[in-house]
């Protein structure tokens, strides 16, 4: 996961718990609400409300976005089986720098449960 | 679904033409020979990828404290595929963040080799990935491939070792001559080593992960910006689904 590397460029700090939380309000991600709500539908699957999200974001955002957004959404809806079901572990190279991330996120409760 | 061959001509805005390849690409992977599974296994898995989520066991399963509170339950079925292949494809597909390694072992004593393990994990991401962007866009799902015949040579890297995973992994350094091109264009970062004891699957799932999510090579390229939002953009949607899937990765 790239985004806190990505706000370093940006010279932005983000707000994790926004991510996890749902709240949408990642202030420091330009439309974080309205891509937050697009994946959060997307990955519920009610018909209806994907639709209406998909609307708001083809108004504001454009047809190149929203694929590119829902390609997002679906590789890493993927990606993430992928690790889980091969237990792959974060690298040790990234746990250091991550650990206040992870803490945030509450990731580390999400692993208690493998072994 | 669609018919035959997969293409987006009907989407309601243009579909990005890498897109289109790309998904083209995985769809005469998966009802080719794998490594370990045949076209009809492959296509198999797939169907049975699809049918998962609307299995009542899993329903249960995902509501309950454990999802091994059943152990004597069955899942509902589309297909003819064995008990074991079963369960690994709904729990995958369904719960897969509360898999555990003494699941994994027992699903391996009862007879399902680590290699067809990782090459049904391979075929369902594929399938996970192209149906979760169709689905996004309410783009009708592509009718899965007809099988082709031919058996899968079923061969893995000599140097592939336990210990990293749940899964025998090979290490980059450990790369032969038989697998020269597993890494190319990958940092072999973890994600990707994840299936590469069959090698294939890492090639087959990068092939589309590249073009859905970004190049290895651009990850970190935070002055250019290759795709309609920002890097931040896409890694906020990623982390997004991740926290969605509860995943520990």
């Amino acid at each position: 996961m790239l985004l806190r590397a990505s706000g370093e460029h940006d010279e932005v700090e983000h707000d994790f718990d926004a991510i996890v939380a749902a709240r949408g309000n990642a202030e420091s991600v330009p439309d974080a609400g309205l891509l937050s709500d697009f994946a959060d539908a997307a990955i519920d699957g009610n018909a209806a409300r994907l639709w209406a999200t998909r609307e708001r974001v083809l108004e504001a955002l454009g047809s190149a976005a929203l694929t590119d957004t829902a390609a997002t959404v679906a590789i890493f809806n993927a990606v993430v089986k992928v690790a889980d079901a091969t237990g792959i572990p974060i690298e040790d190279y990234k746990i250091e720098p991550t650990l206040d991330l992870r803490a945030e996120l509450g990731i580390d409760e999400f692993g208690q449960a493998h072994s | 679904m669609t018919s035959e061959p997969l293409d987006y001509s009907r989407a309601r805005w243009p579909i990005r033409a890498d897109l289109t390849s790309a998904h083209q690409r995985a769809w005469q992977r998966l009802g080719a020979p794998g490594t370990w599974l045949t076209g009809q296994q492959r296509v198999a898995v797939a169907a049975e990828v699809r049918a998962a989520p609307a299995c009542a066991r899993c329903h249960r399963l995902a509501a309950a404290l454990s999802p091994f509170s059943e152990p004597d339950g069955k899942h509902t079925v589309a297909t003819g595929l064995p008990d074991t292949w079963i369960d690994v494809i709904h729990r995958v597909r369904n719960d897969a963040a509360r898999l555990t390694d003494a699941w994994y072992e027992r699903v391996i004593a009862d007879g399902l080799r680590p290699q067809e393990y990782v090459e049904i994990v391979g075929v369902l991401a594929t399938v996970v990935a192209v149906d979760s962007f169709c689905d996004a866009l309410s783009i009708d799902r592509h009718a899965l491939p007809e099988p082709i015949p031919g058996e899968p040579p079923r061969v893995f890297p000599a140097n592939a070792r336990a210990g990293l995973a749940r899964v025998p992994t090979l290490a980059p350094e450990d790369v032969t001559d038989a697998e020269a091109d597993l890494y190319k264009g990958l940092s072999g970062a973890n994600i990707h080593r994840a299936l590469s004891l069959v090698p294939a699957e890492v090639l087959g799932f990068f092939d589309i992960d590249s073009v859905m999510y970004l190049p290895d090579r651009q990850l970190r390229d935070f002055a250019h910006e290759p795709r309609a939002i920002s890097h931040a953009q896409i890694e906020f949607v990623a982390a997004r689904v991740s926290a969605l899937n509860n995943c520990f990765y």
